[in-house]
């Protein structure tokens, strides 16, 4: 039982850490909360599931469509909202406003094309396989989603810590004016940056609308709220953070879950968010130091 | 217009309910407080004023008065952990706070019924109570914002090492905005507990916390007036043009976006400093005619 809740635990956390890797990017690079990440996640969603259902295409293919259009959606979210505002040099509260009024616009045309409906992937895109061990169920679905949601955070950070473009990427995130200085061009960073964080989103949005078998224009909202306890426990911007942040809060839940009251296990989570705020606002590992005073415009 | 009025009668309650919500996210703007409680507090706000009118039978004032003070004594408990944080932090604060009061909303359902939500709220409140209790915030706000409590708001949110080098204790009037928002917060919650029959946890979540958000950069974060006519707006706008009624949420998107892009300070203080503008250069204009 209690193994299992654990492993339990993990797939969920791994969703987690799947969705908050593209939205703590956005935050170590550029100090701004891209509330309209979770609407990408759900477009993403959204064009996975038409290109299963509508164009009869596999599954593999439809992840990298998703991907694709998640990442062109989350640079148009950077160039109409947010790219404006970065020109004029206020940011941190406009952001977060212009970023949830896109979000209102994206949801608004989900709920339009899918006509408030839940959507679901039909029977037999991904192989019900079921294996069992030492007494543990787990299926082909939950290993994949587990070992996906670890490539990706990986490759993430091979990306930003072993390439040019993530060493750009990190000098930009340090002091855009320096970094542009020494011939690095920030509008170019900010476009990988979003084209990254929406390509995660949209792979997080058919892997999570696989998992619970439903795709509808409010799924992004929990996983964002989701995501802020994701970030903080991590520390805001740390990619190792969401990882392990996201799958100690899929523990934490699942075992909440399971052991107390399946409605009370939002209090608890929002509770931790809460008190780690206040204990250790950078975060549980705490070697980022990311003000947490910062001077508004 | 009198009969506009008549006819557009409950429209016209909810501008009002929602321009008490507006101040509530106002009043800790403009002290410079990253908050997203005021959907947190209008939650607490309806449940105790529902209750008071279910359970124990108070009269209306009773009831409103109970729920702003609820929403007070929150603000107050919240105070003192968000003094620690800042920016960003205090909004996921803030949200979690939501989150909180609304799975609570949830869990406790002998008090507030779960998800199912209590119903069978007599309406107590009607535009006349609405209107007095507006007339009231108003003029509280505008005592806050004429004083030097105002103006200690508006240092602190423009720049805070200059108001502690000022001698304004930045703890102290984020906490004395905190707990106005709380009571505004509260208070708007207990009229929409009055007004709408049932409440249910979801009412208060994500979309009222947004909407409480759009009043405020539309209308404006510095005037009085701003977040009423943020609130108009956005209230009367799906009314008016029901075509786009459907895409009520798209519009509002848009509406936030273009606000804060083009006009950053809102509607009225973009208005207000149009017309400085114009009252000096015309004043600049006499002094060089007149000599």
């Amino acid at each position: 039982m209690f193994t299992q809740q654990l492993l339990n635990g993990l797939v969920t956390g791994s969703t987690y850490a799947l969705f908050a890797l593209g939205f703590t990017l956005v935050f170590g690079v550029l100090h701004v909360l891209n509330l309209a990440h979770g609407a990408v996640f759900m477009v993403g969603a959204f064009a996975g599931l038409y290109t299963v259902t509508t164009a009869g295409l596999p599954l593999p293919l439809a992840l990298l469509v998703a991907m694709l259009v998640g990442g062109l959606i989350s640079v148009a979210v950077d160039w109409l909202a947010l790219r404006p505002l970065r020109q004029r040099g206020t940011t941190e509260f406009g952001a977060i406003i212009s970023s949830l009024g896109i979000a209102q616009v994206l949801m608004s045309a989900g709920q339009a094309v899918s006509q408030t409906q839940i959507m679901r992937f039909p029977f037999g895109t991904f192989p019900v396989v079921i294996y069992q061990f030492w007494g543990l169920r787990i299926s082909l679905l939950q290993i994949v989603i587990l070992l996906l949601s670890l490539m990706l955070a990986l490759a993430l950070l091979l990306f930003l810590f072993r390439s040019d473009f993530g060493r750009q990427i990190r000098a930009v995130a340090i002091s855009e004016r320096t970094s542009s200085l020494l011939g690095i061009r920030p509008g170019r960073v900010y476009f990988q940056t979003f084209f990254i964080s929406g390509a995660l989103a949209g792979a997080a949005g058919v892997i999570i609308g696989l998992a619970f078998n439903s795709v509808h224009f409010l799924m992004g909202e929990p996983y964002l709220l989701r995501a802020f306890v994701v970030i903080v426990l991590g520390g805001l911007g740390s990619i190792g953070g969401a990882l392990v942040g996201g799958l100690l809060l899929g523990l934490v839940q699942t075992f909440s879950v399971s052991y107390l009251s399946s409605s009370l296990s939002d209090a608890i989570i929002y509770s931790l968010l809460f008190g780690i705020l206040l204990l250790r606002p950078s975060g549980l590992f705490g070697k980022l130091h990311i003000e947490t005073r910062v001077v508004r415009a | 217009m009198s009969g506009f009025i008549l006819g557009h009668l409950s429209v016209f309650e909810l501008v009002l309910v929602n321009g008490v919500l507006a101040y509530s996210q106002y009043i800790a703007l403009r002290a410079g407080v990253f908050s997203m409680a005021t959907a947190g507090f209008a939650a607490l706000g309806a449940y105790t004023a529902a209750l008071f009118a279910v359970r124990l039978g108070f009269p209306v004032w009773a009831g409103l008065f109970a729920a702003a003070l609820i929403g007070a004594v929150a603000g107050l408990v919240l105070a003192l952990p968000l003094a620690r944080l800042r920016g960003v932090f205090q909004a996921i604060a803030t949200l979690a706070f939501v989150q909180i009061v609304m799975s609570v909303g949830l869990y406790w359902e002998s008090l507030t019924g779960g998800a199912l939500g209590l119903n069978g709220i007599p309406k107590l409140v009607h535009p006349g109570h609405l209107l007095v209790v507006l007339a009231i915030v108003l003029y509280v706000l505008r005592a806050v914002s004429r004083t030097g409590i105002g103006r200690a708001f508006d240092t602190i949110r423009q720049d805070e090492t200059v108001a502690v080098s000022l001698g304004i204790s930045v703890v102290k009037y984020q906490s004395l905005a905190f707990v106005l928002s709380g009571a505004l917060g509260g208070l708007g919650g207990g009229l929409i507990a009055y007004r709408n029959y049932s409440l249910v946890p979801e009412d208060f979540g994500f979309p009222l916390l947004i909407a409480a958000l759009s009043f405020v950069v539309l209308g404006g974060r510095n005037a009085v007036a701003g977040p009423l006519v943020g609130a108009l707006i956005l209230t009367l706008l799906p009314e008016v043009a029901r075509p786009l009624a459907d895409y009520r949420l798209a519009v509002n998107g848009v509406l936030i976006v273009l606000a804060i892009i083009y006009w950053p300070y809102g509607v009225v203080d973009t208005v207000i400093l149009h017309w400085r503008q114009r009252k000096a250069a015309r004043a600049q204009a006499v002094a060089e005619v007149v000599p």
